[in-house]
């Protein structure tokens, strides 16, 4: 009905002067920028969350959906394995910066991520949670070593020795 | 950040890194969701910035109460992580969570005169303390921004600054789309009358 009139009203088609409105959207988008508070907010927030409980994960909805996610960690864990089998051996002397092992870091961290997050749905046994949450510490910190320093190849390999514990534990979590 | 050599090109670039971000951010969430606060701490520092960015285009940077909102924006997000889906990137959510933090923030003072449609009892209101910040133009549409009546402000902000579509305004402020569409028109007639044409 008003549609039309609505969408010229946005584009900024028919108001008052086309361009003075096509300016004034492009100024407001570069507002879009991020602003540091001026006080560290941490320390307030860290005195907060050690009273606030957290929400209990959504635990799986019965014993026959736990199969699922295994069976898809398995074949992530085949495909992965695959690849890596696939790439060519380190590069012993390897470019001072080399895009590649960003890159394979960055796909074997996706593959592992959906692989989480299809276990994620499944029951898993709470002891695990802390051995669980150093090795995705670890992991995210070879993943910011990697983007400091991308020449570094044997950190590919300690990522996916990372995921590939993390994935190993997540299984033997989901399957006892 | 490092930078990537020449030889890879500006976007892949930009999308290596966005993708290394984004995969940090997983781990680092996965982790926090688990119980983790040495790892939510990293988030914070990662993106602390960008959601106190966006509550105080929405409530203004009226001082402590922005701040205050961005603390509760990520005491939520810890309380809320363990049922994080991973559907979305960390960011994404994140940026949601801020906006929705904010909005109930301008919702609780729907009572109250800043909230109502009255834009000329709210001259004044909200001003944006950003001296220092970006050049004297955009310091002046901050200003002008700031000064708009509460609901026009967020549906502008939201749209034209955020990138939401009015679809999901509406849904996020409880209003017809059409109600969206609306104020968005009205919020622009009034900037730029604030504005003096200029813009």
């Amino acid at each position: 009905m008003n549609t039309h009139n609505d969408n010229a009203h946005d584009n900024g088609v028919h108001d008052n002067g086309t361009q003075v409105d096509e300016t004034l959207r492009w100024q407001l988008r570069g507002l879009r920028r991020d602003l540091e508070p001026q006080a560290d907010l941490w320390p307030g927030i860290a005195a907060r969350i050690a009273a606030a409980p957290q929400q209990a994960a959504t635990v799986g909805k019965s014993r026959v959906r736990r199969f699922a996610p295994w069976a898809m960690a398995a074949s992530v864990l085949l495909a992965v394995g695959v690849v890596w089998q696939m790439m060519p051996a380190a590069q012993p002397q390897a470019p001072a910066d080399n895009p590649m092992i960003r890159q394979q870091a960055v796909s074997m961290a996706l593959d592992y991520e959906r692989a989480f997050a299809h276990l994620q749905q499944a029951d898993t046994h709470p002891e695990m949670h802390g051995a669980f949450g150093e090795l995705d510490r670890s992991a995210a910190q070879i993943l910011s070593a990697i983007d400091a320093d991308p020449s570094a190849t044997f950190l590919l390999e300690q990522l996916r020795r990372t995921y590939a514990r993390r994935l190993q534990l997540t299984q033997r979590a989901v399957m006892t | 950040m490092t930078m990537l050599t020449a030889a890879m090109s500006e976007s892949m670039t930009d999308t290596t890194t966005a993708e290394v971000a984004a995969t940090t951010d997983a781990a680092l969430a996965r982790s926090a969701a688990a119980g983790d606060a040495g790892a939510f701490e990293s988030i914070y520092r990662r993106h602390a910035g960008r959601v106190h960015g966006v509550i105080v285009r929405l409530v203004g940077a009226q001082g402590v109460r922005a701040e205050d909102l961005t603390q509760e924006a990520f005491v939520r997000a810890w309380q809320a992580l363990p049922k994080f889906r991973f559907e979305s990137a960390v960011s994404t959510w994140l940026h949601r969570l801020a906006v929705t933090t904010a909005l109930m923030e301008l919702r609780s003072r729907r009572g109250g005169p800043r909230f109502d449609e009255d834009e000329d009892a709210l001259d004044g209101l909200g001003m944006a303390d950003s001296a220092g910040n970006g050049t004297a133009l955009s310091m002046d549409l901050e200003r002008a921004v700031a000064t708009l009546p509460p609901r026009a402000r967020a549906v502008l902000v939201l749209h034209d600054v955020e990138g939401w579509k009015h679809e999901e305004i509406a849904n996020e402020l409880g209003m017809a789309v059409g109600s969206s569409k609306a104020q968005l028109h009205r919020a622009r007639q009034l900037l730029r009358g604030r504005l003096g044409g200029e813009a």
